[in-house]
């Protein structure tokens, strides 16, 4: 694609972790860090090398999950510039398809359905999604593994953001927070957003499966734009 | 007409199609005294509704132009813009707009916030437009107001609270709880002309306090006084509600929404009132004109009516009795017999006869103060021109025009239709600024051109009805454009040598692609290569060779020619000549840059039951549409699409098909794009084969 140069700040691409298994991914962070910020810089990552992105948008308009799209681009155009910035809109238009549901709208059948009229009729066939927003206070195990089973077999790589909340101090052995204590091994890679003072933290805590508490699994961002920061 | 500008509102009423805005105009308007019957749009009684002054839309049942009406509620002066409902005729809903302080957005409680809500609701936050909702239609199975009040909030981010609890529902609406006085309302009479306030029926009592506290918590954050009394648990007097109410909604922060039923006369005078209470008036709302003798400089209009007269033309009307052009004033009065100047033309001219509209019935008034909405007679203008009287020389700032998309060749089919369809043509393009017309010189044919199929074709029956100008129509043609993609050099030698005086001129230097402009011409001729005075005939030339691309004819557009080498001969060079060289030039350069096609892309939003969500796209995809999303609520979806307008002839047809007629959608211009490279070949063939034949 030749846009390669345009996402070596992208977190996850430091840490080398956006590989091209059909794995679940989660990041988690109480609400106002950045998931969505996160999950729209794994989508761009993986649009500018050649992919196609499904982002589903729970309780969010399409709109505003456009806004973010130009948001970010914009933020990358600005650190890395390209000869043709059109070109890079237009393709990363062209790879991604938002789709937007109401809450209640929102449930496995409704993902099968969606996903089965794009792929079945060749309108987009996505090499991942990224579902921002789903609510996992009433997910159990088997429902969490059914959704996996149905990605495993779409072959399609998934990342989803969960919200941590203050009060709730549940958490798995491996460092998971509530709602997804009880969920973790169904993920392949677990991030957390912390925030410090004056940046935000990502810890990778579970990744290919293990458990991560060495230090180099942990990464400055800045909170404005959710690059890598240049002084660390 | 009121002297104090508090008094005065100028509203617009806007909405989806069908739900309901020209019936209630018309009960607005039965209300204030200004008719006395009541007609349905589709009127059994053969009269239709008053303001629906068109044959043609009370045959079709919509409303095509946004006629101005007067009438007076109360102690206020309220100016109706009725404005249309259909994208295809987004200019006049803007130049409605763009003459309102504030407006109605009226909803069906059924159908809810449907795609042309959200393009009219865009266009209201662009021109800073306060508005309250009317859910209208609540007498209807399937009524159901606060999902209404859900898509306000989530589709258009209005922060939209009730100020109204309905009193049953479907076929047992009675009335509303008036949730600011706590009090029941109902309508009695045939008509609904008696208005009843009681006591809140018990059962409704406990609904009632809840959304008041909803109501009370919405607004305290505009009222600090509110707030105190809400925190010592005061009795909150009324008049500290309705002031918080309408300083939010003035700031674009709010949107009351009120309920009822216009066709079942219910709902409709609280709506008055609020019109009145809540939104603005004139001097609520900075209006800025541009001064034109001073490098433009933006200017507050100061609504007051002793300061020189500024005055907008924003509608004109072929009438019984000439033009008649709707215009507002923004500062300044306007007199009959005095002498106003269009500041576009520098024209000077008399007002002659100044009259109030009330739809089709007009009555003389001798002055408009500032802030009025009036109509002139016998001034010939444009619409959106400015007036003013000689002392100063503003013009309000020019309205937001997009560029046509879509063109047909008219043929008249007699000598005495060819007569009439030029004066209707003449009539239509100083009417509306998106309506275009030309004469093909290669085929002899005439174009028009517009924003969609629908607008061409009540330009059409426009002319059949009302200039008796018939005309056979051709195929809807996409306003195609040529533009370039890369740098080319270019150094031509034009010379011709045929006895007498010849002709020679060179050209030399490069063009290139332009982002944003349509063309730019850089001089940057040294030492006299070029003479001085043949540098513009270099820059005309240019200019023509852009009128037609060679790939299918169609306009170039994007490109900056630059030029920085010639030569010329003392005798034989002239201004023909170098106009020539830089049309060969421009040709040879053209040719190596890279030559491509652009089409218009359309906005498209289709709305429907989400069983057909999968048909849908995959009919957008099959006309080559890029679907940019989708949004799911319940049980309807909408997908919206960036679709290449030649693939959209006959959509509706489609859709019907493939949906039993569940889904609709609305389409507005987005941008221009390259066109594929196998519809391009496809294109070019079918010129060429077209040149060949003719």
């Amino acid at each position: 694609m030749g846009y390669e140069p345009l996402v070596k700040k992208n977190p996850l691409r430091v840490l080398n972790l956006a590989g091209n298994d059909k794995k679940m991914g989660l990041i988690m962070a109480r609400a106002g860090l950045g998931k969505t910020a996160l999950l729209v810089q794994i989508a761009l990552d993986s649009i500018l090398r050649g992919k196609r992105v499904v982002h589903i948008s729970i309780g969010e308009n399409l709109e505003k999950t456009k806004l973010w799209y130009d948001d970010m681009l914009e933020i990358i155009l600005q650190e890395c510039s390209v000869a043709k910035p059109h070109e890079l809109i237009d393709m990363v238009q062209r790879h991604r398809m938002i789709m937007s549901f109401k809450e209640s709208a929102f449930n496995r059948a409704r993902l099968e359905e969606r996903l089965n009229d794009l792929i079945l009729q060749d309108i987009f066939k996505p090499d991942c999604v990224v579902i921002d927003g789903f609510d996992f206070t009433n997910m159990d195990h088997e429902n969490l593994e059914d959704i996996n089973s149905l990605m495993e077999s779409l072959r399609l790589q998934t990342w989803f953001s969960a919200t941590s909340h203050r009060e709730d101090d549940r958490v798995s052995p491996s460092g998971v927070p509530a709602p997804c204590h009880e969920l973790d091994d169904l993920f392949e890679t677990v991030v957390l957003l912390k925030s410090e003072q004056e940046h935000v933290q990502l810890e990778i805590i579970r990744h290919n499966s293990d458990v991560c508490s060495d230090d180099s699994y942990h990464l400055i961002l800045d909170p404005a734009t959710m690059m890598v920061k240049k002084d660390d | 007409m009121n002297k104090d500008l508090d008094k005065v509102r100028n509203i617009g009423i806007s909405a989806h199609i069908d739900s309901g805005k020209t019936t209630l105009t018309e009960r607005i308007l039965y209300y204030t005294q200004r008719i006395h019957a009541i007609h349905e749009v589709r009127g059994k009684d053969g009269v239709g509704a008053t303001m629906d002054s068109m044959e043609l839309e009370k045959e079709r049942g919509i409303t095509i132009q946004s006629a101005a009406t007067y009438c007076s509620w109360k102690d206020i002066d309220v100016n109706i813009i009725d404005t249309p409902g259909h994208v295809d005729f987004t200019v006049e809903v803007e130049r409605a707009l763009r003459v309102l302080d504030g407006a109605v957005l009226i909803l069906c409680s059924v159908g809810g916030v449907q795609s042309q809500s959200i393009t009219v609701d865009r266009q209201m936050t662009r021109y800073n437009v306060p508005r309250i909702a009317f859910i209208n239609k609540c007498d209807r199975t399937g009524a159901n107001p606060e999902r209404v009040v859900g898509q306000l909030r989530d589709k258009l981010n209005l922060n939209a609270v009730m100020i109204q609890l309905p009193i049953g529902l479907e076929s047992e609406l009675e009335g509303m709880v008036d949730l600011v006085t706590m009090k029941a309302i109902y309508f009695d009479g045939d008509q609904g002309d008696d208005i009843r306030y009681d006591e809140i029926p018990d059962n409704l009592k406990d609904d009632a306090e809840e959304k008041r506290e909803e109501l009370l918590d919405a607004v305290s954050m505009f009222s600090e006084e509110l707030m105190e009394a809400m925190l010592e648990e005061e009795e909150i007097p009324v008049e500290l509600i309705q002031a918080a109410i309408r300083k939010g909604t003035l700031d674009l922060e709010l949107a009351p929404v009120m309920i009822g039923s216009a066709y079942k006369n219910k709902g409709v005078q609280p709506l008055l009132d609020a019109v009145e209470m809540y939104l603005p008036c004139p001097t609520d709302v900075e209006n800025t004109a541009l001064d034109l003798d001073n490098d433009e400089e933006e200017n507050k209009v100061s609504n007051n009516p002793d300061d020189p007269l500024v005055a907008l033309a924003f509608k004109l009307e072929d009438g019984r009795y000439g033009q008649l052009t709707y215009v507002r004033t923004y500062q300044g009065t306007l007199k009959k017999g005095e002498t106003i100047y269009n500041t576009r033309t520098g024209k000077k001219v008399k007002v002659g006869r100044l009259v109030r509209m009330h739809s089709n019935e007009m009555e003389e008034i001798e002055e408009a103060g500032s802030g009025d909405i009036v109509g002139l007679f016998g001034v010939d203008c444009a619409s959106g021109d400015t007036f003013c009287d000689s002392k100063i020389n503003w013009s309000m700032s020019s309205m937001h025009v997009p560029a046509p998309v879509i063109s047909l060749a008219i043929t008249p089919i007699d000598n005495k239709a060819q007569d009439n369809m030029s004066k209707a043509l003449n009539r239509f393009s100083k009417e509306d600024p998106t309506f275009k017309t030309f004469v093909d010189h290669e085929t002899s044919e005439t174009i028009i051109s517009g924003m969609g199929e629908l607008h061409l074709e009540v330009y059409i029956e426009r002319m059949k009805r009302e200039y008796k100008a018939e005309v056979e129509v051709g195929a809807p043609r996409v306003a195609y454009r040529e533009a370039i993609t890369q740098h080319a050099d270019f150094n031509y030698t034009h010379k011709k040598q045929t006895g007498g005086s010849g002709q020679f001129g060179r050209v030399g230097g490069y063009m290139e692609p332009l982002e944003e402009e349509e063309y730019e011409f850089v001089d940057q001729i040294v030492g006299g290569v070029i003479p001085r005075e043949y540098i513009p005939s270099c820059d005309k030339g240019f200019q023509a060779s852009m009128e037609k691309g060679m790939l299918i004819g169609a306009p170039i557009t994007g490109v900056r020619c630059l030029i920085n080498d010639g030569s010329y001969h003392a005798v034989d060079s002239s201004d023909m000549a170098f106009q020539q060289a830089a049309k060969g030039a421009f040709k040879e350069g053209y040719k190596k840059a890279g030559p491509v096609i652009m089409e218009p892309i359309m906005k498209v939003a289709v709305e429907g039951p989400s069983e057909f969500q999968g048909a849908i796209m995959g009919s957008l995809n099959q006309r080559r549409g890029m679907i940019v999303g989708t949004s799911e609520e319940g049980s309807y979806t909408v997908v919206e699409a960036d679709m290449p307008l030649s693939e959209m002839f006959g959509y509706s047809t489609t859709l019907r098909s493939l949906t039993q007629g569940k889904a609709e959608f609305t389409m507005e211009f987005s941008t221009y794009k390259q066109v594929p490279k196998s519809v391009s070949e496809e294109l070019v063939k079918e010129y060429e084969e077209s040149r060949k034949n003719g």
